[in-house]
């Protein structure tokens, strides 16, 4: 389970930064006060335009970064206070992160799988596993850099979920994969969620919250403005469809 | 620790299971180095072929009879000329200056009747020779031509003197072949001692720059570090790990550069002098200074080598950080190299500085136990503190995300 509680993550700009966002104020709220809880057996959606805050959330989840305010809580543990507890439990991807690519992805696995203290037989057998499902048999011996993008990005999820998290976190999963590839990623979300694990997405895709999460935190400018399920969205909003749920949130949190 | 050691592990496959990588962080840099000091050996000694195959144009003005006798004896490769008037004199000068002749000898009108005829309080006769100093041939020539002259001058000396051991009045050193008292090892620890130092640091660090910077500010660049912080182990253990490795691998590579030098050099350098004639012979004290020094060393330099990729964006930042660095050390060799005379005291608390001299001085067998203990602590000291300072900013989401 995720429990965040009053989460606030405020971010220092430098000169640089600050005359790119066309401010002179040298603090930028990313996360603002975010209360949000997610349970196993669920699969939770951050939706939100870009810029929202939704990956300065999950950075934080995954110990990445440090909030400036408030608590995060990953299966009983505090981010700040157990940052290595939080990590053994949970699978991060994001497009940000890369794999070595000078190693083939074989290497890869096995180290990262060393890293989790994985031992022999079940590293072997979540290979045989993970590898299978993805097709990465046919290149797991070939160097990262040789391979293509959806190859690498099969590669980089087989290697997050080697330690088989009971909770995995996942920065736009479908983010620049063929229409095949990002399909074979959200059914193995959907098998995630039915083996009992959370997964929690961040997407801006509308189409991709709608038919994968079963429950959606709108969130906008750092703060969640709703929160449900796709159901619930509609009913609140009166709409019939998610991109029209958003924007009414949307025209309503900014003509405040 | 596993964390550690995979971290280290990792590193260690990404050089030794690449064969280019092998090749180029262990032996391109010895290769160059063989083919570098070939040219540089094979163009001096063709150089110095071509300077004593040389045959010299010499101009002579009032030659004495005699004269050409002597150098038929001097058996010296030249051809002379006659200058016979103060015009002809002045070509001469001018081909000098321009390199087409290369010496000229001028002696006084009625040399020969000069000397047959002299008494005592006479002027003493003045042969004058000119030359070019720029010019290889012309020194060459004027060399030999000093040697040719002595011989001249003994042999009418011989005419006029009947016993030339009065002249002599005692020698020095015509018959004492143990002249030279030192020990062997000593004398050749201290050659060797002064060239060492100055190498070592330089290929301890240059080996852990081009690696360092990739292991660190390469992995942040690429965003492979990410997925290394999102693992379950410690952030002080990735640091230690590719610390670790690094110190290894400049380690390594040091230590084949060295061996390298010293198998080639006697080879490559026989003709300039080099590590040639070189005794080099280490007790097993020695040794063991050494060594630890050059542990301690390797992660002095690791560690800044790390810290200074820790804090940079990219490999290409790294690697300007990197350079004054670089020079520090290439200066702090240097320096080694050019001090004589004793070593005060305080210098041996100079960070970087008194490993150069403590290096240089257990090879000369001139360094005390103090000194030594105070280099390797304080080596030791600085490197963990360093070491510190990067397991924090592993920790630092500021300096990590940059």
């Amino acid at each position: 389970m995720i429990e965040i509680k009053h989460l606030t993550k405020i971010y220092k700009l430098n000169k640089k930064q600050m005359a790119e966002s066309k401010t002179k104020n040298p603090y930028k709220t990313a996360v603002d006060d975010l209360c949000l809880t997610a349970k196993k057996g669920e699969i939770y959606g951050l939706l939100g335009p870009n810029g929202a805050g939704k990956t300065t959330t999950l950075r934080c989840i995954a110990t990445l970064i440090k909030p400036t305010k408030g608590e995060v809580f990953v299966d009983q543990h505090e981010v700040q206070k157990e940052p290595e507890k939080v990590r053994e439990s949970i699978g991060f991807l994001t497009s940000e992160i890369k794999l070595d690519e000078q190693f083939d992805v074989d290497y890869m696995f096995d180290f990262f799988g060393k890293l989790h203290n994985i031992s022999g037989e079940r590293l072997k057998k979540r290979k045989e596993e993970l590898f299978t499902y993805f097709g990465i048999k046919e290149f797991a011996h070939k160097k990262i850099k040789e391979l293509s993008t959806g190859m690498k990005q099969k590669a980089a999820i087989a290697v997050s979920l080697v330690h088989d998290p009971d909770i995995v976190i996942f920065d736009e999963p479908t983010n620049g994969l063929d229409i095949i590839t990002a399909r074979s990623v959200t059914d193995y979300l959907r098998k995630l969620r039915d083996d009992g694990k959370l997964v929690i997405v961040s997407t801006h895709i509308m189409s991709e919250a709608e038919k994968l999460c079963d429950r959606i935190g709108i969130i906008i400018d750092g703060q969640k403005v709703a929160e449900g399920t796709l159901r619930e969205l509609l009913e609140q909003t009166n709409t019939s469809d998610l991109e029209d749920a958003f924007f009414e949130f949307y025209s309503a949190r900014k003509g405040e | 620790m596993s964390g550690m050691r995979q971290i280290f592990k990792k590193e260690m496959d990404r050089i030794f299971k690449d064969k280019k990588m092998v090749f180029s962080v262990f032996f391109l840099p010895v290769l160059m180095m063989v083919v570098l000091l070939s040219i540089i050996n094979g163009l001096a000694s063709n150089m110095e072929k071509d300077i004593e195959s040389h045959k010299s144009e010499i101009y002579v003005m009032n030659e004495p009879a005699s004269f050409r006798d002597v150098l038929e004896v001097s058996k010296m490769k030249c051809q002379l000329k006659t200058v016979a008037s103060e015009k002809e004199m002045k070509g001469a000068k001018k081909e000098i200056l321009e390199g087409e002749a290369d010496l000229i000898v001028e002696f006084p009108e009625g040399f020969e009747e000069d000397i047959a005829k002299y008494q005592e309080g006479d002027p003493v006769p003045q042969v004058k020779t000119y030359e070019n100093p720029s010019e290889e041939y012309s020194q060459q020539a004027s060399r030999n031509m000093t040697a040719a002259l002595e011989t001249y001058r003994q042999m009418l000396l011989s005419q006029r003197v009947e016993d030339m051991s009065s002249l002599t009045i005692f020698q020095v050193n015509s018959d004492n072949d143990e002249m030279y008292i030192q020990d062997e090892r000593k004398a050749g620890g201290k050659a060797i001692g002064t060239m060492l130092p100055y190498f070592i640091t330089i290929l301890l660090f240059a080996g852990a720059m081009g690696i360092g910077t990739d292991m660190v500010a390469g992995e942040k660049e690429r965003g492979t570090m990410a997925s290394l912080l999102v693992s379950p182990i410690k952030r002080k253990d990735i640091a230690l790990g590719k610390v670790l490795a690094l110190m290894l691998i400049s380690g390594v590579s040091s230590l084949i550069y060295v061996a390298a030098m010293v198998i080639g050099a006697p080879l490559m350098m026989s003709k300039m002098g080099g590590l040639g004639d070189l005794d080099i012979q280490l007790s097993v004290q020695q040794i063991l200074m050494l060594g630890t020094l050059l542990v301690a060393i390797a992660f002095l330099y690791s560690t800044m080598i790390a810290l200074i990729s820790v804090f940079a964006r990219s490999v290409k930042e790294a690697n300007t950080y990197v350079m004054p660095a670089y020079m520090l050390v290439l200066v702090t060799g240097l320096l080694t190299m050019f001090t004589s005379g004793e070593t005060s005291q305080k210098m041996f608390f100079i960070p970087i500085y008194n490993t150069a001299l403590v290096l240089q001085g257990i090879l000369g067998q001139e360094v005390t136990m103090m000194q030594f203990g105070v280099t390797l602590i304080e080596t030791l000291a600085i490197g963990a503190v360093l070491m510190g300072v990067i397991v924090k900013a592993f920790d630092s989401e500021k300096v990590m995300s940059a």
